[in-house]
């Protein structure tokens, strides 16, 4: 902010801490020589080293800014935190990207409900790839079983479990539809979650107040909110992880369908797409006209889901 | 301490609100359909290195998509007892072998009502190493969807454009499809009923 430090005072403030430093830091430092004071009152100073370095990471870990708002340094740092506090936490492996979008991508998805049976595949590979809450069962796909003629999911059926496809049926699923004019978005009042350049919507958990506006302004049933710590077996955990895709949540924040950005953003279909046995699942690039999405969109009969309120999803289906 | 925390967080909370809302303000473009049909230059996928290896035998089809090539995955890899000709000879054959050299185990389920098909409508009658189409022509059993075309002509087509079948892996990189027979099993093709791998416990919403 005055890092120039043209005034007087300023100008002590940056002597008394023996370097240039921002509001930030400054506060920072200031915290932290707080808790250290506290610390050593109560516990006598018999920290082991193990905790005071966890203890250092999650104070700085605290003081971080939202996603958008930090340089590729702090981003760069804030990852390399949380890849040795899962060491220290979890002894877990894990690696962290903070890979950014590329240019002239915009990624749409289509969902052919004529082809669906209902298999759940796609359900299972979500689980598995995002690390979703195995105690709460949190899944980011809904696949409903619907009458013939019925184009409205609430209508339908979505804790079936007989063997699929039944006669006279047909399968719709719905997750997040990455609305370019997301009303999820406009109701956050903390800014935790936005559409990045390449369509795909995101929250910041670390940002996230728990406060579950945008669950009740999705028309979709695209989000999903942590009311417990989940919990994810270390086995089964997927180690490749991306800061604003499948790094492990906490309590209290809200989650959803990233499109699989760790996956996405490295040319790899999302697990969902990938995982479906049928090809009901057609996911691309929008902005290339070469693109297999590009050509459902103009061949096929497609529609969007309530598409009259405007929320401009990126979700089309489509029918053979 | 706690004070510090609050006042702190409530700081960086507003500035960070003020500073994003000018964000987002500014970031707004048109609606996706406008979006898309702006874009009408083609997309460099090849530019995305991490999609360059794919792990699985493909080969090139003997058909264009959007004017350019693409590839299928390779089939005679995975057809158990190809070549077919080591058993297909002139050479006699003890009966307690019959079993096993006549495909007992294969249940025809292809075609439509009692009119199932027979071996030879897919199968060349003289070279057991190739298919064969309605007008005698051989075709290599990597490139079976010239085959299945004939009848299926418009999921064929719906297949070549990418609105049936699926990418192998990648949406990017160089283009990678499943062959008809890497899904659909062609002497029974249609899919089967079976249990969901999973199932989903009711919206809290
Ligand atoms: S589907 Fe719901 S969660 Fe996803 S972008 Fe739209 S409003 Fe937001
Ligand atoms: S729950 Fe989190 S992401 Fe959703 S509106 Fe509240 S702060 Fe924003």
């Amino acid at each position: 902010m005055n890092s120039s430090g043209k005034k007087e005072d300023e100008m002590k403030v940056t002597d008394i801490l023996e370097k240039k430093s921002t509001r930030r830091s400054f506060v920072k430092n200031l915290s932290i020589a707080a808790a250290a004071g506290s610390a050593g009152l109560v516990t006598g100073g018999c920290v082991s080293l193990g905790k005071s370095e966890e203890m250092g990471l999650k104070w700085e870990e605290y003081f971080k800014s939202n996603y958008r708002l930090m340089t590729q340094e702090e981003k760069d740092e804030t990852v390399a935190r949380l890849v040795r506090l899962a060491k220290i936490q979890n002894d877990a492996d894990i690696q962290i990207s903070n890979q950014e979008p590329r240019e002239n991508v915009l990624y749409g998805y289509a969902f052919n409900i004529s082809r669906c049976k209902g298999y759940m595949d796609c359900v299972e590979a979500c689980v598995k790839e995002n690390n979703l809450d195995r105690k709460a069962k949190t899944q980011y796909i809904r696949l409903f079983e619907m009458d013939s003629g019925q184009l409205d999911p609430t209508s339908g059926d979505g804790k079936y479990f007989h063997e699929v496809p039944v006669e006279g049926k047909f399968y719709m699923g719905v997750q997040c539809f990455h609305c370019e004019n997301a009303p999820c978005i406009k109701a956050c009042p903390t800014k935790a979650t936005w559409r990045e350049p390449d369509g795909i919507v995101v929250v910041d958990y670390d940002w996230c107040i728990g406060c579950r506006y945008c669950l009740a302004a999705c028309p979709y049933w695209g989000r999903r909110f942590n009311w417990g710590e989940p919990e994810v077996p270390k086995e089964e955990m997927n180690t490749k992880q991306h800061y604003l895709g499948n790094r492990m949540r906490m309590k209290g924040v809200m989650e959803k369908c990233t499109f699989c950005v760790q996956r996405t953003r490295q040319g790899k279909l999302p697990a969902c797409a990938e995982a479906c046995p049928t090809g009901s699942r057609v996911f691309g690039n929008l902005l290339d006209p070469n693109s297999e999405i590009r050509y459902v969109l103009k061949n096929k009969k497609v529609f969007r889901f309530k598409e009259e309120l405007g929320t401009d999803p990126k979700f089309w289906y489509f029918i053979d | 301490m706690k004070k510090i925390f609050l006042s702190s967080g409530l700081l960086f909370l507003m500035l960070g609100t003020v500073f994003l809302s000018a964000q987002t303000v500014m970031a707004s473009g048109g609606s996706v359909i406008d979006r898309i049909h702006a874009a009408d230059k083609p997309f460099d996928s090849m530019g995305i290195e991490s999609a360059h290896h794919l792990p699985v035998k493909t080969v090139l089809a003997q058909e264009s998509y959007q004017g350019g090539t693409f590839k299928v995955l390779a089939r005679k890899d995975s057809i158990t007892r190809f070549r077919c000709s080591v058993c297909h000879t002139d050479k006699k054959v003890l009966v307690s072998d019959g079993a096993l050299f006549t495909h007992g185990d294969i249940v025809i389920n292809h075609g439509r009502g009692n009119d199932r098909l027979a071996c030879i409508e897919c199968h060349d009658e003289k070279n057991r190493d190739f298919l064969s189409d309605a007008e005698g022509k051989q075709i290599d059993f990597d490139h079976s969807y010239q085959l299945c075309g004939q009848c299926h002509f418009r999921q064929k087509r719906d297949w070549l454009g990418g609105a049936h079948g699926k990418r192998e892996a990648y949406w990017a990189g160089e283009r990678v499809v499943r062959n008809c027979t890497s899904c659909h099993s062609p002497h029974s093709p249609a899919f089967e009923t079976k249990m969901p791998a999973t199932y989903s416990l009711p919206l809290d919403k």
